[in-house]
């Protein structure tokens, strides 16, 4: 049994606005932590500092070692959960620790179409590519030409 | 591929920590004691500066040493104003890790340098420069290093070719902040 779980109603990960997440997180610590923290949020991943923002949390004091507690968070309008070439928004749920560093972490989407928003390409900026015609390379022999 | 899924996107290429090229992080804080906590890491942009100062920020708390980290660059210059806020606010048992001094004007750097002499536990900075403090570390980088920071971060399934990593370190002068990002572009539009 892993020692933190989120377990979301259904197995359900797809949200739209508005819509109400449920689920119950589960504890199976060695020590008696002295609080867990249960965070709804989003935050970007790509080539730029990341951005955070912190929607919901709810805080369980003196948890015990083992024990399990239902929660219940509702999802703002947005953002929606996209991703582009240069940076994507996830929404994730977290559970953590105190003290420790045990953490688990459950990402989500939020999405008007039940998928994630992938967003259009960008016009090629780098020096180098992966072969001639821009194509992945199947092997090393696609070698990376550069000072194009 | 998507921004997530880039293997040199800015939360990856972060866990690539500071490699000491000699000697160990015991041993480079029995120096810092040794320079009083004055010292600077000195080195070009892009050879691990801020990097190492974030590390030296988790060693000295580790060692129960409080820091104050302030980062000074081009778009979060350091007024005189700001600087007599901060130094009225550091207390004696708090060492400074001042990034971008160079960056600092130098009536504000002559103050910082002599308020942090007695109302701080030590002022440690990153420059490009040798000569404000006493040289701690000076930061360099090699093609062998890029090559290596990138084996951690590349898929197996698609490594960028060693001599395409020495073109790439070539041409930035040996940044490798800007060869990553460079990286990050070119797996962005490969895939």
């Amino acid at each position: 049994m892993d020692k933190l779980s989120i377990i979301l109603d259904d197995d359900k990960t797809v949200f739209a606005s508005h819509e109400m997440i449920r689920g119950r997180v589960e504890w199976n610590l060695d020590a008696n932590p002295r609080r867990l923290d249960l965070s709804l949020f989003w935050y970007t991943a790509g080539k730029g500092t990341r951005d955070v923002g912190v929607v919901q949390s709810v805080k369980i004091d003196d948890p015990g070692a083992h024990g399990s507690k239902e929660f219940s968070f509702a999802l703002p309008e947005g953002p929606f959960s996209f991703s582009g070439k240069l940076v994507s928004l996830i929404w994730a749920l977290e559970l953590t620790c105190t003290p420790g560093s045990e953490t688990v972490r459950r990402e989500i989407t939020l999405s008007p179409t039940g998928r994630e928003i992938l967003l259009g390409s960008i016009p090629a900026q780098s020096r180098l590519s992966w072969s001639r015609s821009d194509s992945a390379p199947d092997s090393v022999e696609s070698i990376l030409r550069a000072g194009r | 591929m998507r921004a997530r899924d880039n293997p040199f996107a800015v939360d990856r290429v972060r866990t690539i920590r500071y490699r000491l090229q000699s000697g160990t992080s015991t041993g480079l804080l029995s120096r810092l004691k040794e320079l009083n906590y004055r010292a600077a890491l000195v080195g070009p942009d892009g050879s691990g500066k801020t990097t190492l100062l974030e590390d030296l920020e988790r060693m000295l708390a580790e060692q129960g040493i409080r820091t104050k980290m302030v980062f000074v660059n081009d778009t979060s210059p350091l007024p005189d104003s700001v600087c007599r806020q901060l130094l009225s606010k550091l207390t004696r048992d708090e060492l400074l890790l001042l990034d971008g001094a160079d960056l600092v004007p130098r009536s504000c750097w002559s103050l910082l340098k002599r308020h942090t002499i007695t109302h701080a536990y030590g002022l440690v900075i990153t420059s490009h420069r040798p000569g404000l403090l006493p040289t701690l570390v000076e930061c360099t980088t090699s093609p062998a290093l890029l090559q290596d920071i990138v084996r951690e971060l590349q898929p197996p399934d698609r490594p960028v070719p060693p001599e395409s990593l020495d073109t790439l370190f070539q041409h930035h002068q040996g940044n490798l902040r800007v060869c990553l990002r460079e990286l990050y572009d070119l797996y962005a539009l490969g895939a």
